[in-house]
């Protein structure tokens, strides 16, 4: 499998399992629908996303998947308290314009709030950086800086002080190795390439 | 938001067109109870369908039509017509809504004026058009008499319903009202709540109409008429559908050639005021003034939230899939009203989609010809249908 397709199925696994059957699971930054598509098969889940975009929208609606194309924030604020089982903030993260309010208000509309992260503190990043003084190219940075979306990366550690700070419980957490499949169990902010966390309030 | 998984491309033949089509009148017979409170002992719905039946008499979509629509939504009525119905690039063998699929049915709306009955109709008691005497229409009114027909044709369900501004007040309405008869809702350019700013220029239209003093109260006869109200009142509605961006690009300050009476004049001078009039002139033609009284008043009542407690409360009977679509430069019925549509549906556990599209074409956009939403409207209502 290339890194490629494990990029879009790593959360989905570990997901499928934190995810109760038929629960009400938010999406944010959905893409393509692939990830709901997967726990609406798997777990019958009763799933929105939403996207920015009108044809990752589209190709929700063409997967049956309910979609909703517009601001994640605009649409978390029209949602009561704990509407959502889960929320979802998979792979998204480092593109948000404010990710605290992002996460703050995932974790009001959601009882639980799961975040998936490539972590830029990953050993070889640091080498890339260290060595040619540039911004890292490589299976997961396939682009250069001209050709790439605004990000604010994220590693391991930044995100655990995060949470910390903002005193967001972490229920569970997943790091995997730099092929995103086995689990990493030493020296994650290093040595990890993704992490998922299960955070509650 | 970054599976850039490719688009699926399906080979598909080259659409074509309905052809040529023609209209049905359905007589009810059975009384029909008006939210008024008054009554109708017998009405009629013009209407024409598109496409067969299947088997299971269940691959029906139902076709809504705006204020000023009609029956007529695809094909021709003679080789001679110089346009086909209202939404034929939308409808047709291979198209966004499929005839070689579904069975497409349209019908003029009750308190309609083309075909329907409406206020031009004879009142059997007097012998004389019911004029104002026609019984208060609501869009629920118009929707209960379009189950009629659908129960005459012998339908077993309709795979959808779908139609843009009072027409998506309508298969909001279809949603609500028949949960197990309908599956799928597409509401587009439209609200679940008439707002001040739409009831104020229903008001001037209807006002435009009333203050012509061939109106007289309603009782004008078959011809003639409050002409000049009526045209008046179409302009005025005209310019919001459009926008902006979209009457600068068709007429910017393009003139006509120079008025006989000089530029300092009160005659036509610009493009646009020649395009305004001749919307005005030939809608007099066509349309009834009474009924664009009773039309435009059916829209202004038209309040989920209102009618049922809350817009959750509303939709909450309501089993169809729900697929709203807004448009960026929409200034009647915002993004922002379509949007919430959506968010109540979503609030009350229903499977909605909002989508918008990017468009400078104001409200009139949803009749615009584009594949983006030919693609969204296709795969909503093929999905899992065999």
């Amino acid at each position: 499998m290339s890194k490629l397709q494990v990029k879009r199925t790593v959360d989905m696994q570990i997901l499928g399992d934190w995810v109760e059957k038929s629960s009400r699971v938010l999406d944010l930054g959905c893409g393509r629908g692939v990830l709901l598509d997967y726990l609406v098969h798997t777990k019958q889940v009763f799933g929105v996303g939403v996207d920015m975009d009108v044809a990752k929208v589209a190709a929700c609606v063409r997967r049956g998947l309910s979609a909703y194309q517009g601001d994640m924030m605009d649409f978390m604020r029209a949602f009561p308290e704990g509407h959502f089982d889960l929320v979802v903030c998979s792979r998204t993260l480092e593109e948000l314009q404010s990710p605290s309010a992002v996460i703050s208000e995932a974790l009001r509309v959601g009882r639980s709030v799961a975040v998936g992260f490539v972590n830029h503190g990953f050993w070889k990043n640091r080498l890339e950086v260290f060595l040619s003084g540039r911004k890292p190219r490589n299976d997961v940075y396939t682009t250069p800086w001209h050709a790439s979306r605004p990000a604010n990366p994220v590693s391991i550690a930044d995100f655990e002080h995060f949470c910390e700070t903002e005193r967001i419980r972490i229920v569970r957490r997943v790091h995997l190795r730099g092929d995103w499949r086995r689990p990493c169990r030493a020296l994650p902010n290093l040595l990890a390439g993704y992490a998922l966390y299960d955070l509650a309030r | 938001m970054n599976d850039a998984q490719g688009q699926i491309s399906h080979p598909r033949p080259e659409p074509g067109d309905v052809g040529l089509v023609e209209p049905h009148d359905y007589v009810c017979r059975e009384r029909f109870e008006f939210d008024s409170g008054q009554h109708l002992d017998e009405f009629t719905l013009r209407y024409e369908t598109y496409g067969r039946l299947n088997a299971a008499r269940d691959n029906g979509i139902m076709v809504l039509h705006a204020l000023s629509g009609d029956h007529h939504c695809a094909g021709i009525h003679t080789i001679n017509d110089r346009k086909p119905g209202w939404w034929d690039n939308l409808i047709g063998p291979g198209k966004a809504v499929d005839t070689t699929k579904f069975f497409v049915i349209c019908s003029n709306v009750l308190g309609g004026c083309q075909g329907s009955t409406g206020p031009q109709s004879l009142n059997p008691a007097t012998g004389r058009p019911y004029g104002v005497e026609f019984p208060f229409v609501t869009i629920r009114d118009m929707v209960r008499a379009q189950k009629r027909l659908c129960d005459h044709l012998g339908l077993t369900a309709l795979q959808g319903v779908i139609g843009g501004s009072m027409g998506g007040m309508q298969a909001l309405q279809w949603g609500i009202e028949y949960p197990d008869f309908v599956r799928r809702v597409v509401a587009m350019a439209t609200t679940a709540r008439e707002s001040a700013q739409g009831i104020a220029f229903n008001e001037v239209g209807r006002q435009a109409i009333m203050q012509d003093p061939e109106w007289n109260r309603g009782d004008y006869g078959r011809s003639g008429g409050p002409r000049v109200g009526l045209a008046i009142a179409r302009m005025m509605a005209h310019i919001t559908y459009l926008s902006d961006a979209s009457m600068d690009r068709k007429f910017g300050r393009r003139r006509k050639s120079a008025p006989l009476s000089g530029s300092y004049s009160f005659d036509v001078q610009f493009e646009v005021e020649s395009y305004l009039k001749h919307q005005g002139e030939t809608f007099i033609n066509r349309f009834d003034a009474n009924s664009y009284l009773y039309i435009t008043r059916a829209i202004d009542h038209f309040d989920l939230p209102a009618s049922y407690g809350s817009l959750e409360k509303a939709f909450d009977a309501m089993k169809a899939e729900a697929l709203v679509v807004g448009f960026t430069s929409d200034w009647l019925f915002p993004p922002q009203q379509n949007r919430e549509i959506a968010l109540a549906l979503l609030r009350s556990g229903k499977r909605a989609t909002y989508a918008q599209l990017n468009t400078d074409l104001g409200h009139d956009s949803f009749l615009l010809e584009s594949p983006q939403l030919y693609d969204l409207i296709r795969d909503f209502f093929e999905r899992d249908f065999t």
